[in-house]
């Protein structure tokens, strides 16, 4: 094969690979609204935090996220969750580790992590963010729920 | 089983493999490169297969990487199970050993797109911060591919 034709194909191969990771940034951690979302059962879900059973939902929003062991951005996510807690009393996070509760992974149909759900002060899902949530999602979720 | 690790290892680590894999699809596509180009997928697969078996810590890249990089970065801002870098690992061994046999057999187009569909995992980790083997764990927990 021509060395034209070779250099050709590694130039198309590696646009190609900048192409795909710059759509999937564009697309990773921006949420989706859900119309009629479910309503989270607090028990059902067995969440803790620092050892405790979480029983209420935070007065304005709640951050559902769902991590497993093998994540890349789960800890990244979860920090910048637990930065915006502090700055805001009405704000809730909550973190589950799926790798074990598979029957969580297919209620909530997630095929990567972290994947967060949004919940209102009910605990009814109002929105889903896959991915990493980019801080104008966040800003945006926030947002939508002033009081 | 799995380690803390500092997540930019596995990052360093795939901008060689990319580099290489590279190197290997420019190489298979000339009948005069083409035995080059199958030794050089050997060697990316054993790579991937001390990675898959020992983890990326204990990988020389991992071992580069402390020795010559991580002395140079800040500190990172959390550190990452090695799990899911691990389980990335084992993907490529399954992609790059894929096109490895199929050299064997005379299929040398098996060598180009094993090596090229390597080459796109490998780059988005290095280059986007991407590690499809993380992203698709859970994935194929829930579809039951993998315990």
């Amino acid at each position: 094969m021509p060395l034209e034709t070779r250099l050709a194909i590694i130039v198309v191969l590696v646009a190609l690979s900048v192409a795909l990771g710059l759509l999937w940034k564009a697309r990773t951690g921006r949420s989706k609204a859900i119309e009629k979302g479910q309503l989270i059962d607090l028990a059902k879900l067995g969440a803790t935090r620092e050892g405790e059973a979480v029983r209420a939902f935070g007065k304005r929003i709640t951050f559902l996220q769902f991590s497993s062991e093998t994540c890349s951005t789960c800890k990244q996510t979860a920090r910048v969750f637990q930065e915006l807690e502090q700055t805001a009393d009405d704000v809730l996070h909550i973190e589950v580790d799926i790798t074990n509760r598979l029957d969580l992974a297919k209620k909530f149909q997630i095929l990567q992590t972290p994947t967060t759900l949004v919940l209102d002060h009910t605990g009814r899902v109002t929105s889903r963010i896959g991915g990493a949530p980019k801080q104008s999602t966040i800003d945006q979720e926030l947002g939508s729920f002033v009081i | 089983m799995s380690t803390q690790i500092d997540p930019r290892g596995p990052r360093f680590g795939a901008a060689i493999t990319a580099t290489a894999l590279a190197v290997d699809v420019f190489l298979s596509l000339d009948a005069s490169t083409i035995a080059v180009s199958h030794a050089l997928l050997g060697v990316i697969s054993l790579s991937f297969l001390w990675g898959a078996l020992r983890g990326p810590a204990n990988h020389p890249y991992g071992y580069l990487f402390r020795k010559l990089v991580r002395p140079r970065l800040a500190a990172p801002k959390e550190l990452e199970d090695s799990a899911g870098p691990q389980f990335a690992q084992l993907v490529g061994l399954l992609v790059a050993g894929t096109g490895f046999v199929l050299g064997i057999f005379g299929i040398t187009a098996g060598i180009t797109f094993a090596a090229a569909a390597a080459f796109v995992a490998a780059f988005l980790n290095a280059a986007f911060n991407y590690c499809l083997g993380c992203q698709i764990h859970v994935g194929l927990k829930r579809l039951k591919v993998i315990r």
